[in-house]
């Protein structure tokens, strides 16, 4: 079943005098539980398509349906819960918050997800922050980590809630090959286990390795769109 | 919403320089009216010290029709006195808390030193009973106060100054005595004073109660019988009493508390001002916050951009900026009441020499301030104030922080 439907999606960025045409008509389907990678030259409107996705931003022509709800009716109110429930974003900037430390920036998106007990969530905490190899770091401030180790408080706050759609804009421009390994292994563990459909954007061919699904993106356009098994 | 006012506590430990100075421009703000409340109410209480202590004393025990001329008509009528006698006069000492009390014969009369003419109020009194309701006695510049029989008066320096007299000369005052016919009443001047009250400094003349009966041919009558309590709030209180007690024994006496009196309402322009300090408050705090607010919100855009992708709603994030300003609000509130105890205790204690500040005889502008103006202690006031400031902190930083929550977060996490 489909967990994304896209018709006709355009967002042109209105730049007061000029207009730039960041997306020029994408039909794409997701389906549940897939592992996709969306990869294209810079300004080819990778980043501008997993905002729209994710419902953080809305499309200046087209329909999105996530889940079999057209989002085009919605509010921000309504498309904050879907985020605050479904989606996991992993930014490019790392977009931590400063005063808290590893632990809680993680513990922050499932605390909103508001469904667990006080135990669980520390324990789901600590278990994603050592899959994605931060166990002995969860007290540090963002300030004293690594790049790397900021990008992958990142990751673990996306997974942390076990949404149905991860959004990750250039997971693994921040991480040597090893750790860009090790994350890429944890989220396949949890889209083959969960079913988590997971979305890429990347110039990564480790990261275009792991992808069952490769989608070519030029000028605002799907160019190739291949799956392999 | 747990977690967001434990993120708002740890952004106010963690900017701490913002914090701190923001606290302190609203402690500062919270400081001067805190210091201000308190001299004003330290003037207020001399303004009612002058006017009990020279003029009205705590209660008045009149005819209702005397009240009505006084107040109504500005009138001192002759036709409306009564007699004091001893059942009035135990009922009297009955009251609570009671200290003393003394017989007043008020009249209009023209004051002449044998050239010029000033219209005047002449008081009739018992000099000791006066003494113990009235602090005359140690605001004498010149001589001292008359015995009863004499044919002596005393009045306020400035008065003198007026009509260049001093102590040993005569005066002579026109009178119309209760038939209406012209008369005078001639004295020595026994003695001149210097108070507070500016009514008394130049509109009044003392003379023995027994001589004025006399010159106005009023045998055994009195205009009131002023009483002097232990404590000046109970007035109303027992005015009423007092007064429902008169009705069965003396029904045409009433009974009015210094607090009704005429000279007492001017003192309401105070409060007036106090509203503007208030307001001043406002707007510094409120600049304050805001500013505060709109630095945070611009250092944060990228924070912010992040909490609304992770699905914060809007008011969400304006909820943890309010706290965090209603943090600093309540810091600078904290701050303010600590100094403020630090700045009027020496005011209390020691007070402020006004008089000796701006060299000048502040009661002749009607301040009622003679030597040291002592501060009060106003609780009710540092709790006003600290909420107020806590309250204003928080709302305003309502619309700065709709401002930062209602960008587009795309924009704010691309710095684009
Ligand atoms: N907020 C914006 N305002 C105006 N133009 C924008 C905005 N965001 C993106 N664009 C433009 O839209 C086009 C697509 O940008 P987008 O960021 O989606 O590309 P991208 O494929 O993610 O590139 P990269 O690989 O460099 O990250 C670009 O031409 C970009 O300049
Ligand atoms: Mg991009």
């Amino acid at each position: 079943m489909a967990l994304l439907e896209m018709r006709g999606l355009t967002k042109i960025y209105d730049q007061g005098k000029i207009e730039v045409p960041a997306l020029r008509g994408i039909d794409l389907t997701v389906e549940k539980g897939e592992f996709t990678t969306i990869f294209g030259p810079s300004g080819s409107g990778k980043t501008t398509l997993l905002n729209l996705i994710g419902c953080l931003d809305r499309p200046t022509a087209g329909t999105i349906i996530f889940d079999g709800q057209e989002l085009g009716g919605l509010d921000k109110k309504d498309l904050a819960i879907i985020r605050r429930h479904h989606v996991g974003f992993v930014f490019q900037s790392y977009n931590l918050i400063p005063v808290l430390t590893a632990y809680e920036n993680v513990e922050f998106a499932i605390r909103l997800v508001n469904k667990y007990e006080k135990k669980e969530i520390r324990d789901r905490v600590m278990r994603i922050l050592a899959a994605v190899g931060l166990a002995g770091l969860e007290n540090r401030k963002p300030n004293e980590l690594s790049g790397g180790q900021k990008q992958r408080v990142a990751i673990a706050r996306a997974l942390v809630k076990e949404p149905k759609l991860v959004l990750a804009d250039e997971p693994s421009a921040n991480l040597d090959s090893k750790t860009s390994e090790e994350v890429l292994q944890v989220m396949a563990k949890m889209n083959r286990e969960l079913g988590t459909t997971f979305i890429f954007s990347t110039h990564d061919p480790l990261v275009m390795e792991y992808a069952r699904r490769l989608i070519e993106i030029r000028d605002g356009q799907v160019a190739k769109d291949q799956r392999r098994e | 919403m747990l977690f967001l006012t434990r993120l708002a506590f740890k952004n106010l430990a963690r900017h701490r320089n913002r914090t701190v100075i923001t606290s302190i421009i609203i402690a500062f703000a919270v400081l001067s009216y805190i210091l201000y409340d308190s001299l004003i109410g330290g003037m207020i209480e001399m303004s009612y010290a002058t006017i009990i202590d020279y003029e009205t004393g705590h209660l008045q025990v009149m005819t209702r029709e005397y009240w009505e001329k006084e107040t109504e008509e500005k009138e001192l009528p002759l036709e409306h006195l009564f007699t004091l006698d001893e059942e009035l006069e135990r009922e009297i000492q009955e009251v609570e808390g009671f200290l003393a009390a003394a017989p007043e014969l008020n009249f209009q009369a023209r004051l002449g030193n044998g050239v010029d003419e000033l219209p005047v109020i002449g008081k009739g009194i018992d000099p000791e009973a006066f003494g113990r309701v009235f602090a005359l006695e140690d605001r004498f510049v010149e001589g001292s106060m008359f015995a009863p029989g004499e044919n002596r008066a005393v009045l306020g320096k400035r008065l003198a100054d007026l009509m260049d007299l001093a102590v040993g000369d005569y005066i002579t005052l026109l009178v119309k005595d209760k038939d209406g016919s012209y008369n005078t009443i001639d004295a020595e001047i026994a003695g001149l004073v210097h108070t507070s009250n500016p009514n008394v400094n130049q509109n009044i003349v003392y003379l023995p109660l027994d001589i004025v009966e006399q010159g106005l041919n009023t045998p055994g009558e009195v205009s009131k019988v002023i009483i002097r309590l232990e404590n000046k709030d109970l007035a109303s209180k027992l005015a009423g009493e007092l007064g429902g007690q008169l009705q069965g024994s003396a029904g045409n006496l009433a009974v009015y508390p210094w607090d009704e009196m005429e000279a007492v309402t001017f003192i309401g322009a105070a409060e007036i001002e106090k509203q503007l300090i208030f307001a001043i408050i406002l707007l510094i705090g409120a600049i304050a916050v805001i500013n505060t607010v709109i630095l945070a919100a611009l250092e944060r855009m990228g924070e912010i951009g992040m909490m609304k992708a992770l699905g914060l709603q809007n008011k969400e994030v304006v909820y943890a900026f309010v706290l965090e300003s209603t943090g600093i609000g309540m810091i600078g509130g904290i701050l303010g009441v600590l100094m403020g105890v630090g700045g009027v205790w020496p005011m209390v204690k020691y007070g402020v020499d006004f008089a000796g500040l701006v060299s000048m005889d502040l009661a002749s502008f009607g301040l009622p301030i003679l030597g040291r103006l002592y501060g009060v202690w106003n609780p009710a006031g540092f709790a006003w104030v600290f909420l107020f400031v806590v309250i204003v902190s928080s709302l305003s930083s309502i619309l700065p922080a709709y401002w930062a929550a209602n960008k587009d977060p795309v924009k704010t996490i691309y710095h684009r």
